[in-house]
């Protein structure tokens, strides 16, 4: 009889940080202070575990020739026809990913320790950060796109919390304001996909609408459906990853803890994106429509962000900047087709992300010792390509950069300012019978709703 | 009256009713508020434990099939009406229970009685006289005056105005109608606006959206948020087999369908400028409320089950929302400014969790009962008319961006310097929104149970508006 068969393995694997998140937050409720050192010790013991766990699905995988394990749990709930699958997935594409994402959550679960110690929110950072973790393995283990938007949306709320885990300043609670807007809206494309996959194709599983093996795996859905699905599913992808007209919200984010920001927007989140990209590749294959808007999405993204990162004065914002160029470059490489370059380019990029943005609370003291081990001469770098255009143009591009592409400004003024406007119209001149409320001055605007400053 | 097949042993909802009422009389007049509060707390317990014996007399019927009472027969349950019923007397108990000192009033507290006693004739009456007699009643406590104060009785002009509006609308339906079902006639047909109207205004339809905000904005919202959580407006389209109404329900659904979805997302977008909390957790449930007419008029089973799942949400969710905001604000008046941050979670951190939790169930978040039931609901809409999917999608987004500044603005931020030493969440008020809380949380990791309870109230609904089919 097996130890554990493929089944338990991915079962256990996906439903431990949910468990841990369960556990700790029903001790706490229950008047539990939440101890530093236990929950310390719960998370050493949980993503050891999990290391493990992860470690023996591989190998299992990989001694039988196994490229594909999915696990049917039947139906969350059911009515008249219509059902909510339950499964979950492991295969080529998945695997890498949740093994990142335990290696990672762990590593980074084992810095907070320390880098976290006696802060008034360590607690609360170690619960969102298992809740997190158990988003991701559900995102990248979903079998249907069902699931997946559970875990997805999972990692969108945790990510916001976190973004204003400094609750006591006002800037991270704005920001994390801006991002969860952002991040709904940009949700909106991708439960409207998978409705649309239901009403449709009659089905969200990707074993359903992908058959076969990823990355040889083909496509079911036809018609004139097809293209639109593409496109909504690569906005959501581009919600997640910060890329097109969704680029905003990733510098916004780096008012969390330097931890949050490795792991959440240097390492897993927002690789969620290239990951959607990279599951629905068979159905961009077949609509150029959506592979060029993915191609166009990630050219101008990668061009923006790269101006911006070389002009910004803060490691974690230039840090931002960097990892959103390279997700451009990623879902570049996926619009090609180039499936295994893109997969090796995410677990590449996440890897040497995350370590940059653990060390950027110590940049400065790095620097200060190459500076010393160099004999005080540290030549300039990064200027190569800078050389090559005119002075003109490179002072035009400097002061785009520094207005970080007017993103923010464009935003505000072409979409949220007249919306609010129109809000406040509307409030004040209503004619309903039933609320002669007097309205607040027409000027005043929500301080959440405020222009970053 | 309808056929019922059979008998319970017992008039228990009569008892109910009869005790909800006899306890409203009593404790009205009652000036100590730890008496008044045990006393309808004691109340609503018994009057749940009565209607928990017709539920588990009703399910174990052959086919859930419909139960009336012995002796007389004024009432009777099903499928539809008995979860309902009794979750909402669960609620009025947390209401009661939860209820700042201040609020606990003998008024205050016979008042949420009057409304309970007042609504089980609507949740359960077999003849339309009934169930209309019930329907004015229900906002007699706050005629009376008995959750304002005269400091905010203006604030209760709005939902006495829609009342009285939509009491008579139905009461003409009914006159109309009378006592047969009618054919399609002239009579019908006015019957029918009439309908429309007493329900657009009960559930707040556009433009009569306004009145729960209005509400809220004086005295306690806890009492305006019992009264719109009744949701009689959709219960008269649920039993509308029971009061003769069915055919021309099936025609008001179709007027009733577009006024929802554009109140979703009209509220939704009307919050971008809004800023006293109040105000907006007003049109926050309006909003979501909207939604289940959206789903009950999506003609396909999923959807009704949809509907019905969420009309538990919004109920669980919205009362613990708005309770726990009253009591916050029971600690710092300071909250009814919508413009700074308070950063109350640094003395309130459960509450700060209720809050957030009850309301990322209402704007369905994965994991809680609100995303079952959006998506059955989302499922039902996009088979019927997918243009009324997209637009819930929208508002849904809306809405938990709304929620989202609204718990930032209570519970986020630097810790305002006025803010005194508060508790945090007492143990009275922490087991009823701990129950709601793991309601919404556990309903939504296991939704089997509550899904296949609705089930059979989502089929009984759709073959008898012959809604399947299209009949409509």
């Amino acid at each position: 009889m097996e130890f554990l068969t493929f089944n338990q393995l991915v079962q256990l694997i996906v439903a431990t940080p949910g468990a841990v998140f369960i556990g700790l937050s029903v001790a706490w409720l229950l008047g539990w202070p939440g101890k530093e050192k236990v929950v310390a010790r719960v998370t050493a013991v949980t993503y050891i575990g999990l290391t493990i766990l992860v470690a023996m699905l591989a190998w299992k995988m990989i001694s039988s020739g196994t490229h594909m394990v999915t696990v049917d749990l039947g139906n969350w709930f059911e009515i008249a026809g219509y059902g909510f699958p339950l499964s979950l997935m492991v295969d080529r594409l998945s695997l890498p990913m949740v093994a990142l994402t335990i290696v990672l959550v762990g590593l980074v679960g084992s810095f907070s320790i320390r880098y976290l110690h006696r802060d008034p929110g360590y607690f609360r950072f170690f619960l969102l950060m298992h809740l997190y973790a158990f988003g991701c393995l559900l995102l990248f283990t979903a079998g249907s796109l069902d699931l997946l938007i559970a875990g997805w949306e999972v990692v969108g709320i945790t990510s916001v919390l976190l973004i204003a885990f400094f609750q006591y300043r006002k800037a991270p609670v704005d920001n994390a304001i801006r991002v969860f807007g952002t991040y709904r809206i940009a949700d909106i494309c991708l439960l409207l996909a998978v409705f649309l996959a239901h009403h449709w194709f009659g089905s969200g599983a990707w074993a359903v609408l992908f058959p076969g093996e990823w990355p040889n795996a083909t496509h079911t859905i036809t018609g004139p459906g097809m293209t639109f699905m593409a496109v909504l599913l690569v906005f959501a992808a581009c919600g997640k990853s910060s890329q097109g007209p969704f680029m905003g919200w990733l510098p916004r984010a780096m008012e969390g803890p330097t931890p949050s920001s490795a792991i959440f927007y240097g390492a897993i989140s927002v690789h969620a994106g290239a990951y959607l990209v990279l599951r629905i590749e068979p159905l961009l294959q077949s609509s150029p429509v959506a592979r060029y808007l993915l191609m166009f999405v990630g050219l101008t993204t990668a061009v923006l962000a790269t101006l911006i990162h070389r002009t910004s004065v803060d490691a974690k914002t230039s840090l931002a900047y960097a990892s959103m160029t390279q997700l451009s470059v990623i879902f570049i490489e996926v619009s090609l087709g180039w499936t295994t370059l893109a997969i090796l380019h995410t677990v590449g990029h996440a890897i040497v992300r995350t370590a940059q943005f653990l060390r950027a609370p110590s940049m400065l003291h790095d620097y200060h010792r190459m500076h010393a081990a160099a004999g005080g001469h540290l030549g300039k770098v990064g200027e190569q390509y800078e050389a090559l255009v005119p002075h003109r143009v490179q002072l035009w591009l400097y002061s785009l950069g520094l207005e970080r592409g007017c993103y923010d400004a464009l935003v505000d003024r072409l979409l949220l300012h007249p919306l609010q406007r129109l809000a406040r119209q509307l409030a004040v001149q209503k004619n309903s019978f039933t609320d002669p409320t007097p309205r607040q001055p027409a000027g005043e605007t929500p301080s959440s709703l405020k222009p970053h400053a | 009256m309808p056929e019922a097949t059979s008998l319970l042993s017992f008039p228990w909802i009569s008892a109910s009713a009869l005790a909800a009422l006899a306890g409203a009389i009593g404790i009205w007049r009652c000036t100590d508020p730890d008496r008044a509060r045990r006393s309808a707390a004691l109340v609503l317990a018994g009057v749940v434990a009565l209607l928990l014996a017709a539920m588990l007399e009703q399910s174990r019927a052959v086919d859930s099939a419909r139960m009336a009472e012995p002796w007389g027969g004024l009432f009777e349950v099903d499928a539809v009406n008995g979860f309902p019923m009794l979750l909402y007397v669960l609620l009025a108990l947390v209401t009661v229970l939860v209820a700042p000192r201040r609020d606990a009033s003998g008024p205050f507290m016979g008042g949420v009685l009057g409304i309970i006693a007042a609504s089980l004739l609507v949740y359960a009456g077999r003849s339309l006289a009934l169930i209309v007699i019930g329907w004015w009643l229900t906002a007699l406590p706050f005629a009376l005056n008995g959750f304002a104060g005269s400091r905010h009785l203006r604030h209760h002009r709005s939902l006495l105005l829609v009342h009285a509006l939509a009491g008579g609308a139905l009461t003409a339906a009914a006159l109309m109608i009378g006592p047969r079902a009618p054919d399609f006639d002239h009579a019908s047909t006015v019957a029918m606006v009439l309908v429309v109207i007493a329900v657009a205004l009960r559930k707040g339809i556009f433009p009569a959206h306004g009145w729960l905000a209005r509400t809220f904005e004086g005295g306690s919202p806890l009492a305006g948020a019992l009264f719109f959580n009744g949701h009689l407006g959709a219960l008269i389209l649920l039993r509308a087999e029971s009061t003769h109404l069915a055919a021309t329900v099936q025609t008001a659904l179709h007027y009733l369908n577009w006024g929802a979805l554009f109140t979703a997302v009209f509220t939704a977008f009307l919050m971008l400028g809004e800023t006293k909390p109040r105000r907006m957790l007003g049109l926050l449930c309006v909003s979501q409320a909207a939604f289940i007419l959206a789903g009950l008029c999506s003609a396909q089973e999923a959807g009704i089950a949809g509907a019905l799942l969420l009309w538990v949400v919004v109920a669980v969710a919205s009362t613990a929302l708005v309770a726990t905001y009253r009591a916050v604000e029971a600690r710092f008046t300071g909250v009814e400014d919508g413009i700074a941050m308070l950063g109350l979670a640094a003395r309130t951190p459960r509450m700060a969790v209720f809050f957030l939790v009850s309301g990322l169930a209402l704007v369905g978040l994965p994991g809680t009962l609100g995303y079952c039931a959006e998506d059955l609901l989302y499922h039902g809409a996009l088979e019927s008319e997918p243009l009324l999917g997209v637009v819930l999608l929208l508002a849904t987004a809306l809405n938990a961006i709304h929620l989202f500044r609204l718990f930032s603005h209570l519970f986020l931020g630097r810790l305002a310097a006025e803010v005194p030493e508060m508790p945090d969440a007492l143990p009275r008020e922490r087991w009823p929104l701990t129950l709601c809380v793991v309601l919404v949380v556990a309903g939504g990791l296991m939704p089997h149970r509550l899904v296949q309870l609705r089930e059979a109230a989502a089929k009984q609904v759709a073959e008898k508006l012959g809604l399947e089919h299209g009949e409509h």
